[in-house]
Formats: structure tokens, C-alpha cells, sequence
């Protein structure tokens, strides 16, 4: 590798989990920092430079929500949220208050890997100023507004180009539908869901190649919706590495 | 005294069926000490029916000869006495006598008088006028008190139905606030504990409950102040707030705080005698109904649900735990350069993370199917597209349906559903799971969705193992295992209850249907569409 290897924060109090973390990581080319409470892990983020955290929800010291809000208040670095049970709601909460992306246990090593890319080519992103995203055939020019499909430019409607300029924001990462219904129609909207259900639909028609199927702007069940970049391998699915079933239609 | 203030009148008729002496008296101040100021309008009504009676008399008298009528006169005594009461019959039996004289008796216009008759009269009159208005005001007083014990009773009924239907112990407290602010007709504020007091940042119920009212309320109820007779606070703006225990022997039921408004401290203190008469007989009313007994049943009973949720939680926790590491590791092993050239090896790698992935979702079924037993699915609806649904339900089953064709039939333009769509997603996997544990590798399975007669169907359909009619009558019970299928297929038979259960939660149903044994199987999910319901887009949405 030409770049420095990537800076892992793992924080998670069964040391069985940092474990196979670290080895998993480890063979993937990152660098781990382990921590195994909420102070350690807010000690070692403050102290050390890291790249990304991941932290899990149930620390015996303090609350993994908590340990995302304090890490947020002072770092931009990509958080993704481990637990056990959670309900969409407790989702959107963790991401509300500053986490890229959850997953939940159990779960595979390639699908937190997959997930762990799609943050750091984010964080890259937002540091280098890139100002274009690249979604499958779909590229989005953030600079000159411009939405091409194929190398052919689409005419999107002002709130339809708004709509995908907030999931290109934070391409890859699930953005929640309150953060989309305020960014695009403001906070008056934030619970007419059906506004989202409409636009996305209109959305897709133009920028997918099937619709009924849809590979770019996927949606994540009662949380939001996910702008998926190319390249990213596996669209982080089961934990199974090699599976795939397409559909037909 | 209780003068002109309508507000507190009321207040004391409130109170005079719950029998108590020092309330009667109230009411009988009331009637007698009425200001004549406010009996001006009926002695004014007395006398124009007096002088029009005497106009009809005077005529009468003329025309026809009539003797003298005096006795006439008795009409309006007996009216203003019943209507208005003592004062302006004495004032109509005065006229009348004086009427009489003046214009029937010789001589005539003149209020001098031979007959000893006209003192008779008069002495008449006035008696009538005595006892006919105490008679009316008897019964008019009888009247107000039935008329206010059937409200009483109303409300006391309106409260006991409240409180049998009041499943937790806040119920139970905001009935008694209710019922309390409907006797005394004043803003009540029924804090349950002192935590409640302090951690309630003094907003309750639309009105606002001042920072020093709520340092009383903390102090009474966590017993360091003993407040049996109440306090009185008077809070910042001026208000006076009256703060005490609901009941005198036990801080179980609560601590109010009364707004008693603007008031003279002579008057507050009046006041607080009649909260205590109203206390006094409501605690008995609370005890008499065993709201002591329902308090701690509720507790009781949400401490059993805290206990259940928490053993579910914890179960969920210490079962999963170990399992993600057990599935994390695996899946690091079995992408471990190291190992990809011993097959042999590999190949048990895979085992243990297929094994532990189907625990995983054992341990899944049994938490989802303690939640349904508990009766606790609430659904979290949401205007949701069919398409999305049923793509993430796919999506969640990749692995599972891997080897299976999945064909999807989803018609464009399908109408928004308002429901849980994880929910939904679920029962779908549950379905999915189904579909291919009694299918051959590398069959069909199909998914279509249909819009019919307002209702939308979800229909998955397999190639598989088929169904005989009493299996399709079976499949969606609890536990039902196909007996065909029992030496070959392991399975709780979890898994479709499950479904039909996040599906009932959602308004919607279940089907199955089979041509028959070895023909293949469609489950069909039916939900409900209410397009009347979605919400339209305001103008301007998209711009």
C-alpha cells in the first residue's frame, strides 16, 4: 500500500470481539487501536490519531451513544455503531447524534468492511473538497450541479436534484429520512414521509436503470435512504462474502 | 359570607351533597343574605303584575259590579313567592293590600279603611307570602340537591369506570386529578411522587406550575414536610396555591397543588376549610373504591412487564454476544489467506458460520414470538412503498435465497401503504425462509403484488413440496410443523405464526393456497390500501 495504512479504533468491552476485530482488520491492512470502555476509548480518540472508530452500544462504563456524542463534539472522524437489538428508531437516534453508519451484531467481517470503506472514502472525500460522486453509471457534479447518467445529462426538478445532492453529501452512508425531508422541504415536513416515498420513486425513474430494483438509491427500511457508490464492494449484504442473487424482473 | 361571585356559589353547591354541616350552613347563607340589589329586576316584575292586575280588577269592577277582589291579589304573592322568593312576595302582598284599599275599599282612593277586613287581609297575604316562598324555596333547594347529587353521582360513576379501565398507576393519578378538579372547579395538579414533582419541569396539563408551589409539592411528598392541613404557597406572580397530600394517611395518593388565584388570605383560608371538607370525603371515595389497592396492582403489574422486558433484553444480549464473536470470527477465518487452500478446513469454517447464522435467527424467532405472546407489537406506521419493502426483504434473505431464481413482479405506480414496513419486511423474510425450506435448489420462487378492490396482495409463491388442505388450514398456527415434512426439515414452527402476527398487527391477512402436495405453495400477504388517507402534497412541493 502507497498510503498509510488506515488507523482502526475498535471499542468494544468483550475482549472475544476486539479479537477477531483486530484480526479481521489486521489481514485487511489497517492499524488497531483496541479500547474496552467508554473512558479508554474517548481517552485514546482524544490522544492518538485514528481514522475511525468503530464503537459498540453496550459499554460497561457509559452508554455508546454517549461516547459518539463526545467523540463528535470535538472530531469529525467516520463513527460506525455496533449493537445488538436495536429498533429503527434507537437507529436513527445513533445517527442523529453524529454516527456514520451501524451495524448490527451479528454480523460478518466483510460487511463492516464494506461499511468501514464507504466511511473513510467519505471522509476522504469531504477532506480532499472532490466535488463530484460517483454512483454506478450515475456521476453527480456537485460544483456545476449536474446530474449525468451515462455521460448524458438528466433534467431533474430543483427538489429532486436537492434531494440527491444531500445522499451524494454523504454518499454510501445511510441518511435518515427526518435529515432528508428537512434538508429538501424543511422542518416543517420532517414527518411527511410520504414526500420522500414520492420523490425517491420519481427520483429513481430517471437515474436507475431499474426502478423496481433499485441499485443507486437504495433505501434502508424505517431509517432513511443510501446513496450506494461504485465500488463498494458486496453493497455490504450478509456476511457471507461471495453470495449473490440477483433478481430478475 | 359568600357574596356576588357566581364561581364560588357553585363551589359551595358542589360540596352540600357530600354532607357536611359547615357546607349546609354555606348553602343557607346563600338564599338569605342574596343582596336585594340582585332581587331588583323580580320586585320590579311583582309590582308591574300588581298594577296590572289592579288595571284588570279596576276595569272589571266597573263594567261588571264585581264586589271587591281583593282576595285576587293573592295570584301574584303566590307567584313572585314561588319564583323569586320571600322578599318580593312581601313586596307583592304590601302592594296588594295597599292596591285594595286605595281602590276597592270604601272610600275609594283614599288608603283609609273602615273594614277590619283589610288588616285581615293583609295579615293573610303576608302569610301566604311566608309560607308559600319557603315552601318553594324548600323544594327548590330539594330540587338543586338531587339535580347535584345526580351529577355527583355521574361524575363519581364517570371516575369509577375510568379508574377500572386505568391500566397503570399514571391512569389511576389522572383520573383522581380530574375528578378532584371537577369538585372543586379549580386548576388541580396531581403529582404522584416527589421525583415526579422535580424532574417535571412544572409544565402539566397546558398550565404552568410555579417554581416555589413545586419546591412545597417535593417537600410534602417526600414526607419531610408535614402538610395534613396543606400549605399555602404563594407563588411569584401572586397567585396562592394550596399544597397538601391527597389523602392524610398515606402519601400514596399523591400530593395536589390547587390554584386558588387571586385571593385575600381570609379568603384562602376559607377556601382551604373546604378543600379539606372536599379531600376529606374524596379520599374516602378513593379508599372506599380501592384506588390504594389498583395503585399498587398497577405498580405490580408494570413491574412484571419492566421484569419481562428486561429478561427478553437480557436474553437477547448474553445469547448474541457470544455469538458474534463466534459468526465475526468465522467469517474472518474463513477470508483468512492462510486457510483458503485447505478445502477440508474451509468447509467447516463455512459450517460453523451457517450453524451459527441460523441459531441467530432461532434465537430471533423465539424473542419475536415472546413479544407477540406479551401482546406488545405496536406498530410504527409509516407511509411506506410496497417495492421497498419487498427489495429489502430480498435483500435480508440474500444468502438464503441464493441458490433460488427469485422473480419479481412488482407493477409500477403501486399505491403507498401505511404500515410498519419492518414489520412487513419480517413476516416477508418468515415467508421467504418458508418458501425455500420446502423447495428444491435451484427452483423458482415468485413474488407478484397485485392492487384488487382497495386491498394489496403480496403473493410468494414456490415450486416446492405443495400443501394438502389440511396443512393450508394449519400452516399459520403456532407450532404447526408439517407431518410430511418432520423427519427431513428441522424448524420450530415459529416462523409463519410470526408472519401472521406482524401481518395482523397491520391491519392486514394471511393465506395460503397449494394445488396440492408436491405442486408448489403461494402464502399471500393482504394489506390494506387507504389512499383517501395519504396526505397530499402541499403546492409547491416540488419547486
Amino acid at each position: 500500500m502507497s498510503e498509510p495504512a488506515p488507523i482502526v479504533l475498535v471499542v468494544d468491552d468483550e475482549i472475544q470481539i476486539r479479537r477477531f476485530l483486530r484480526t479481521g482488520f489486521e489481514l485487511n491492512g489497517f492499524v488497531v487501536h483496541e479500547a474496552g470502555t467508554g473512558a479508554e476509548a474517548i481517552r485514546t480518540a482524544t490522544l492518538r490519531p485514528i481514522d475511525l472508530a468503530i464503537v459498540d452500544l453496550g459499554l460497561p462504563d457509559m452508554d455508546g451513544a454517549d461516547v459518539v456524542e463526545r467523540i463528535r463534539s470535538w472530531s469529525s472522524v467516520p463513527i460506525i455503531v455496533l449493537s445488538v437489538r436495536s429498533t429503527e428508531a434507537q437507529k436513527v437516534h445513533l445517527l442523529e447524534l453524529g454516527a456514520d453508519d451501524y451495524v448490527v451484531k451479528p454480523f460478518g467481517m466483510a460487511e463492516l468492511l464494506a461499511r468501514v470503506r464507504v466511511a473513510l472514502r467519505r471522509q476522504m472525500r469531504a477532506v480532499s473538497g472532490e466535488p463530484t460522486v460517483k454512483a454506478g453509471p450515475l456521476t453527480i457534479d456537485l460544483a456545476a450541479r449536474a446530474v449525468l447518467l451515462n455521460d448524458k445529462r438528466l433534467t431533474l426538478t430543483p427538489k429532486e436534484y436537492r434531494l440527491l445532492q444531500v445522499l451524494a453529501q454523504h454518499a454510501g452512508n445511510v441518511v435518515t429520512h427526518q435529515h432528508l425531508l428537512k434538508e429538501v422541504w424543511g422542518s416543517i415536513h420532517v414527518h411527511d414521509t410520504h414526500y420522500l416515498r414520492i420523490f425517491v420513486r420519481k427520483l429513481r425513474q430517471k437515474i436507475e436503470p431499474h426502478p423496481d430494483t433499485p441499485k443507486i438509491l437504495v433505501t434502508e427500511l424505517g431509517v432513511g435512504y443510501r446513496l450506494v457508490q461504485s465500488g463498494a464492494e458486496g453493497e455490504a449484504g450478509a456476511w457471507s462474502e461471495s453470495t449473490q442473487a440477483k433478481s430478475e424482473s | 359570607m359568600y357574596p356576588s361571585a357566581p364561581r364560588q356559589t357553585r363551589v359551595a353547591g358542589r360540596i352540600l351533597p357530600l354532607t357536611d354541616s359547615t357546607t349546609s350552613l354555606a348553602m343557607n347563607n346563600v338564599t338569605v343574605l342574596n343582596p336585594v340589589r340582585k332581587q331588583l329586576p323580580a320586585i320590579f316584575f311583582t309590582l308591574t303584575l300588581v298594577a296590572a292586575l289592579t288595571a284588570i280588577l279596576f276595569f272589571l269592577v266597573w263594567e261588571i259590579g264585581l264586589a271587591h277582589g281583593s282576595i285576587v291579589y293573592l295570584i301574584p304573592v303566590v307567584i313572585a313567592a314561588t319564583r323569586w322568593g320571600i322578599v318580593p312576595a312581601l313586596v307583592a302582598a304590601v302592594c296588594g293590600v295597599f292596591a285594595s284599599a286605595y281602590f276597592f275599599y270604601p272610600p275609594a282612593y283614599s288608603f283609609r279603611v273602615k273594614d277590619p277586613q283589610e288588616v285581615i287581609d293583609l295579615i293573610l297575604f303576608i302569610f301566604v307570602a311566608v309560607a308559600v316562598s319557603q315552601l318553594a324555596n324548600r323544594l327548590k333547594r330539594q330540587l338543586e340537591m338531587a339535580r347535584q347529587r345526580e351529577i355527583d353521582l355521574r361524575d363519581l360513576y364517570a371516575f369509577s369506570r375510568r379508574l377500572a379501565v386505568a391500566f397503570d398507576v399514571s391512569d389511576i393519578h389522572a383520573a383522581i386529578e380530574d375528578h378532584l378538579a371537577s369538585i372543586m372547579q379549580r386548576n388541580v395538579v396531581l403529582f404522584a411522587s416527589a421525583r415526579e414533582a422535580s424532574d417535571s419541569s412544572g409544565r402539566r396539563a397546558g398550565m404552568t406550575v410555579p417554581e416555589r408551589v413545586l419546591t412545597e409539592v417535593v417537600e410534602v411528598a417526600s414526607g419531610r414536610h408535614d402538610a395534613v392541613g396543606g400549605a399555602i404557597v404563594t407563588a411569584e406572580s401572586g397567585e396562592i396555591w394550596l399544597v397538601r397530600a391527597v389523602s392524610p394517611k398515606s402519601l400514596e395518593f399523591g400530593v395536589i397543588a390547587i390554584n386558588l388565584g387571586h385571593e385575600s388570605k381570609e379568603r384562602s383560608d376559607e377556601l382551604r376549610i373546604r378543600v379539606d371538607a372536599v379531600l376529606a370525603d374524596a379520599t374516602a371515595t378513593l379508599e372506599r373504591l380501592g384506588v390504594a389497592h389498583a395503585i399498587s396492582e398497577a405498580r405490580m403489574r408494570s413491574q412484571t412487564d419492566q421484569l419481562r422486558e428486561a429478561l427478553i433484553g437480557s436474553v437477547s444480549h448474553e445469547l448474541r454476544t457470544p455469538l458474534a464473536s463466534i459468526l465475526g470470527a468465522a467469517t474472518v477465518l474463513s477470508a483468512a489467506p492462510a486457510l483458503r487452500q485447505e478445502k477440508k478446513l474451509t468447509a467447516l469454517v463455512h459450517d460453523v458460520r451457517d450453524e451459527a447464522e441460523r441459531l441467530n435467527n432461532d434465537i430471533q424467532n423465539l424473542l419475536d414470538a415472546t413479544r407477540i405472546s406479551s401482546d406488545g407489537i405496536k406498530p410504527h406506521v409509516e407511509w411506506a412503498d410496497p417495492g421497498d419493502i419487498i427489495n429489502s426483504a430480498v435483500e435480508r434473505c440474500r444468502h438464503g435465497l441464493a441458490d433460488r431464481r427469485i422473480v419479481i413482479d412488482v407493477p409500477p405506480d403501486l399505491p403507498l401503504i401505511h404500515v410498519d414496513p419492518i414489520l412487513i419486511q419480517q413476516a416477508l423474510v418468515q415467508i421467504f425462509d418458508n418458501a425455500v425450506k420446502y423447495s428444491e435448489s435451484g427452483s423458482q420462487i415468485k413474488v407478484a403484488v397485485r392492487t384488487q378492490d382497495g386491498r394489496l396482495n403480496i403473493n410468494v409463491t414456490d415450486n416446492g413440496a405443495g400443501l394438502t388442505t389440511t396443512e393450508a388450514a394449519k400452516i399459520w398456527d403456532r407450532f404447526a410443523r408439517g407431518e410430511r415434512h418432520a423427519a427431513t426439515t428441522s424448524g420450530s414452527g415459529l416462523g409463519l405464526w410470526i408472519a401472521s402476527a406482524f401481518i395482523g398487527a397491520n391491519d392486514g391477512k394471511v393465506s395460503a393456497t397449494s394445488e396440492g402436495p408436491g405442486l408448489g405453495t403461494t402464502l399471500s400477504i393482504e394489506l390494506p390500501v387507504s389512499q383517501d388517507a395519504l396526505p397530499q402534497l402541499e403546492s409547491g412541493a416540488d419547486e
